[in-house]
C-alpha cells in the first residue's frame, strides 16, 4: 500500500515538472537570424528524389524562418543560403523563385531576387512568368534610366512564350514605346494586333497611329515589314483601321 | 508450382496477421496525414508536399516491413522446428526459399498499394484533382522493395536475423545511389577505381532507376520506355538473388 | 582419436521380408562450439525395417536415434555410409519430437495445408482430413487455432498430418509423450491399424510397454550405434521383461 502512495507521488511530481516547465517556457523563443544551411554540393551527389525531399524540408523551413523573422526583427540573413540550397536541389520548383523572390525584397536585397529569378528562368525557360516577373522588378527598382529599356526587354521576352495573358505583350509593346525602341515596339504593337481581342486593337492601332511615320510612304513601308506577323485578312484589317486603305 | 503456392499462401496468411503490420501501417497513415498539414504551412504547395513526403513514409514503412519480415521468414521456421515436418514431405529446398518470397511479396503489396491508395485518396483531397501517377510511384516503389525482400532473404540465410536486417537496409541506400556509382565507373581517378565502381555498380541493384518521385512531384520528366527494361532487369537481378539463396539454403542441415 | 568401441559384435537377427529402410555403416559427425569441435554422432549404424514391420527403436537419451531419422529423412547428410529408402518421398510420414505448428492456423487448415503439399487431389484431401480429424479425436476442435491447442491436442495433430498422404512408411518420433492415458489407447489402435493394413512403422519411444504391446521388432541403440537388432519375442525370451533386456543390454 505503501509503496503504490510513494509511486503514485512521485507520479504526480514529474506531471507538476513537466507542466511546469512548458508553462514557463517563453511563447516565442528569440530566433537566431543566422541559421546553419549546408551548402547544397553536399547533396547534390544524391538521387533525385532524395534532392526533391531535401528541397521541400528546407523549402518548408524556409517559410517558418521568412514569417518568424518578418514578425520579430526583421532580418534575413539566412534567406538567401536557404533559398539557394532549395532552388539549386529543385531547379523546377517555380513557386520558390517567387516567392523567394518577394521575400528578398523584404530583405531588402533585390539585387539577390533578380540574380534568383534568373536563375529560375534559365532551369525552366519556358515558364512566362520569369521573365515578366523580371520586367516588373526591372521596372520598381532599376535606376531611373535604365528602368524601362530592361523592363522592355523583359516584357519583350515574356511576350514570346506560351501561356502568357494577353496584357503581357500590351505592356511590352507600350515600354518599348516608351523606351524608344521604335523598331521593335512597332513589331510588337502588330503581334499585339494579330493575335488580340477587340481591347487589344484597339490599343494597338492607337498606339500605331502614334509611333509610324505620318508620311504615307513611309509609313506603308514600315507596316510592311509586319506583314508577316500576321494572316493577310489581319494585316488587311490593320491597315483599313489606320485608315490607310487597300494598298 | 502447386507445392511453391502452398508454401507462398501459408507465409502470406503467416504475415498478414502480424501485428507489427498494423502498427507500421498505422504508423505510415499518421505520417500521411500528418503531411497534410505540413501542406496547409506550405504556401500554397500542398500537393506538391503532400506528394514528396507520403511517398517517403510509403518508401520508408515499406522498408521496415521488407526488411524485418524478410529477415526472419526462413529464421523463424528452423527455430519453431516447422522446417522438420516441411521438408520430410516431398517439398524441395528452393521451393521452399521462392514460396516463403512470394508470399511476403503478397503481404508487402497489400501494405504498400494499401498506403498508396490512402495517399492518393488524400492527395485528391487536397489537391483537389487526382493525381494517378501517384500509384505508379507506389508500385515502382513496391519493385524496389520486392528486390530489398530477395536479398534480405539471401543474407538471412547465412546470418543472423539482425545482420540481414541491417544488409537490407544498406543494399537499399546503395541502390538509391546506384546512379552516381555508374558516374564514378566514367569519371573515377585511377583504373583501380574505375574497375571498383563497376563491379559495384553491376553487383548492386539500380533502384533509382524506378525511382519516379522526383517525376511525380514535377521536378523531372519521367522516361516511361525505359522504365520497362529496369523493371525487367531488377526482375532478373531477384531470380539470381534467389537462385543463390537457394543453393546457399540446400547446404543447411537441420 | 582412439575411442573405445565395444568388443562384442551386436546381436542381429535379420528378417527375411523385403527391406522398407536399410542402414548400413551410417556415420555422423557435427562440427559444434566456437572451435568446431568434432563430435560423433552416429558411429556406424546398422539397421534394417522390413516391410510391414512395426519397429521399435530403442535407446537412452543421447543414443543418436532422433538423429538417425533425420539423416534417413534427408534433414541431414551423412558423414559415412548409406542409406536405402525403397519407399518414395510421396509415401513416408513423419511426425517430430516435440512437435511446433503454425500458430495462426486452425487444425484443418494445418491438415490441410500438409494435404496441398502432397499434391493430393482435392476431394482425396478433404475426405483424408475429414477421416483424420475423426480418427485422432479432434473434430471439435478443428476450428480452433493451434496455439490454443495442449500438448496432447499438438501430439494428435501432428500423427494427423504424418498420416495425410496415406504413407506405406510412418516414422514417429516419441509419438506417446504428452498424451494422456486415452490419447495413449488411440495412438496405439491407430499404429496398431497401420500395422493391419500392412503400413510399415518405425518409433522411437522410452515407454517399453507400449513398444513390447506395439512393436514386431526391436533395435537398441547406445552412443551412435545399434547394439541390439531383432525381434521382441527374442527379447522377452531372453528376459522375461523388455526393461530388464534393455537395461542389461545398455550397460553392456
Amino acid at each position: 500500500m505503501r509503496r503504490r502512495v510513494a509511486l503514485a507521488a512521485l507520479l504526480v511530481v514529474c506531471v507538476a515538472a513537466v507542466l511546469a516547465y512548458q508553462s514557463s517556457r517563453p511563447a516565442a523563443s528569440g530566433a537566431d537570424a543566422r541559421v546553419f544551411v549546408p551548402s547544397p554540393r553536399f547533396y547534390l551527389d544524391l538521387s533525385p528524389s532524395f534532392r526533391t525531399s531535401v528541397a521541400d524540408a528546407y523549402w518548408l523551413q524556409t517559410i517558418q524562418y521568412y514569417g518568424e523573422h518578418l514578425r520579430s526583427d526583421n532580418r534575413f540573413d539566412s534567406l538567401w543560403p536557404m533559398l539557394d540550397l532549395v532552388t539549386t536541389l529543385s531547379p523546377r520548383f517555380e513557386q520558390a523563385y517567387f516567392t523567394g523572390a518577394f521575400a528578398l525584397i523584404d530583405a531588402g536585397r533585390p539585387d539577390r531576387a533578380y540574380g534568383l529569378l534568373k536563375r529560375g528562368m534559365a532551369a525552366n525557360p519556358a515558364e512566362w512568368r520569369f521573365p515578366a516577373y523580371l520586367g516588373f522588378f526591372a521596372y520598381t527598382f532599376g535606376s531611373e534610366e535604365l528602368k524601362e529599356k530592361w523592363a522592355a526587354h523583359w516584357y519583350a521576352k515574356a511576350a514570346a512564350l506560351p501561356g502568357r495573358p494577353a496584357y503581357v505583350p500590351r505592356l511590352a509593346a507600350a515600354l518599348l514605346t516608351k523606351s524608344g525602341a521604335r523598331d521593335k515596339a512597332i513589331a510588337m504593337w502588330a503581334s499585339v494586333y494579330a493575335e488580340g481581342d477587340k481591347y487589344s486593337r484597339e490599343k494597338a492601332v492607337k498606339a500605331l497611329g502614334a509611333l509610324l511615320a505620318t508620311d504615307a510612304q513611309e509609313r506603308a513601308k514600315e507596316l510592311a515589314s509586319v506583314r508577316t506577323m500576321m494572316s493577310p485578312q489581319a494585316y488587311f484589317q490593320l491597315l483599313q483601321d489606320l485608315g490607310m486603305g487597300s494598298s | 508450382m502447386s507445392r511453391v503456392l502452398t508454401i507462398a499462401l501459408n507465409t502470406f496468411k503467416e504475415t498478414i496477421r502480424d501485428r507489427i503490420l498494423g502498427v507500421i501501417v498505422l504508423f505510415a497513415l499518421a505520417m500521411i496525414v500528418g503531411s497534410v498539414w505540413l501542406g496547409a504551412i506550405s504556401l500554397g504547395q500542398a500537393g506538391r508536399m503532400m506528394q514528396d513526403f507520403g511517398l517517403v513514409a510509403v518508401t520508408l514503412f515499406g522498408l521496415v516491413v521488407a526488411v524485418f519480415v524478410g529477415a526472419s521468414l526462413v529464421r523463424k521456421e528452423i527455430d519453431k522446428r516447422t522446417v522438420f515436418v516441411l521438408f520430410s514431405k516431398p517439398l524441395g529446398r528452393s521451393e521452399f526459399i521462392v514460396g516463403k518470397f512470394l508470399g511476403l511479396c503478397a503481404t508487402l503489396f497489400v501494405v504498400t498499394m494499401g498506403m498508396g491508395v490512402f495517399l492518393f485518396v488524400a492527395v485528391w483531397y487536397v489537391a483537389k484533382s487526382p493525381q494517378p501517377d501517384l500509384l505508379l510511384a507506389c508500385l515502382l516503389i513496391y519493385v524496389q522493395l520486392v528486390v530489398v525482400v530477395a536479398v534480405t532473404v539471401l543474407f538471412s540465410t547465412v546470418t543472423s536475423p539482425t545482420l540481414a536486417s541491417v544488409l537490407g537496409v544498406c543494399v537499399f541506400i546503395a541502390g538509391q545511389l546506384s546512379s552516381n556509382v555508374l558516374s564514378l565507373t566514367r569519371l573515377g581517378h585511377s583504373p583501380f577505381v574505375k574497375a571498383a565502381s563497376w563491379v559495384v555498380f553491376v553487383v548492386v541493384p539500380n533502384l533509382s532507376a524506378v525511382d519516379i518521385k522526383a517525376a511525380v512531384v514535377g521536378e523531372q520528366v519521367s522516361r516511361p520506355a525505359t522504365l520497362g527494361l529496369w523493371v525487367g532487369y531488377l526482375a532478373a537481378y531477384c531470380v539470381v538473388v534467389l537462385l543463390l539463396a537457394s543453393f546457399v539454403f540446400r547446404r543447411k542441415e537441420f | 582419436m582412439a575411442v573405445a568401441i565395444e568388443t562384442a559384435r551386436p546381436h542381429v537377427e535379420s528378417s527375411s521380408a523385403p527391406a522398407a529402410l536399410r542402414l548400413q555403416g551410417l556415420c555422423k559427425v557435427v562440427k559444434t562450439g566456437f572451435w568446431a569441435r568434432r563430435v560423433e554422432i552416429l558411429r556406424g549404424v546398422d539397421l534394417t525395417v522390413a516391410d510391414g514391420d512395426v519397429f521399435g527403436l530403442l535407446g537412452p537419451n543421447g543414443a543418436g536415434k532422433t538423429t538417425t531419422l533425420k539423416v534417413v529423412l534427408g534433414l541431414m547428410r551423412a558423414t559415412a555410409g548409406t542409406v536405402e529408402l525403397t519407399v518414395p518421398r510421396e509415401q513416408i510420414g513423419y511426425l517430430p519430437e516435440n512437435p511446433y505448428f503454425y500458430d495462426y492456423l486452425t487444425g484443418e487448415e494445418f491438415l490441410r495445408f500438409s494435404g496441398r503439399l502432397f499434391e493430393l487431389p482435392s476431394q482425396v484431401r478433404e475426405s483424408r482430413v475429414r477421416g483424420l480429424l475423426g480418427e485422432v479425436g479432434l473434430e471439435e476442435a478443428a476450428g480452433v487455432h493451434l496455439r490454443k491447442y495442449s500438448k496432447g491436442m499438438l501430439q494428435r495433430i501432428g500423427i494427423a498430418q504424418a498420416l495425410v498422404n496415406d504413407p506405406s512408411l510412418v516414422l514417429l518420433d516419441e509419438p506417446m509423450t504428452g498424451l494422456d492415458p486415452i490419447g495413449r489407447v488411440e495412438v496405439k489402435s491407430i499404429i496398431e491399424g497401420l500395422r493391419r493394413r500392412g503400413r510399415t512403422v518405425l518409433f522411437n519411444s522410452h515407454i517399453l510397454s507400449d513398444v513390447a504391446e506395439l512393436c514386431t521388432r526391436i533395435a537398441i541403440m547406445k552412443a551412435g550405434v545399434v547394439v541390439w537388432e531383432g525381434s521382441v519375442e527374442s527379447a522377452l525370451a531372453e528376459s522375461g521383461d523388455l526393461e530388464r533386456f534393455f537395461v542389461r543390454q545398455v550397460n553392456g
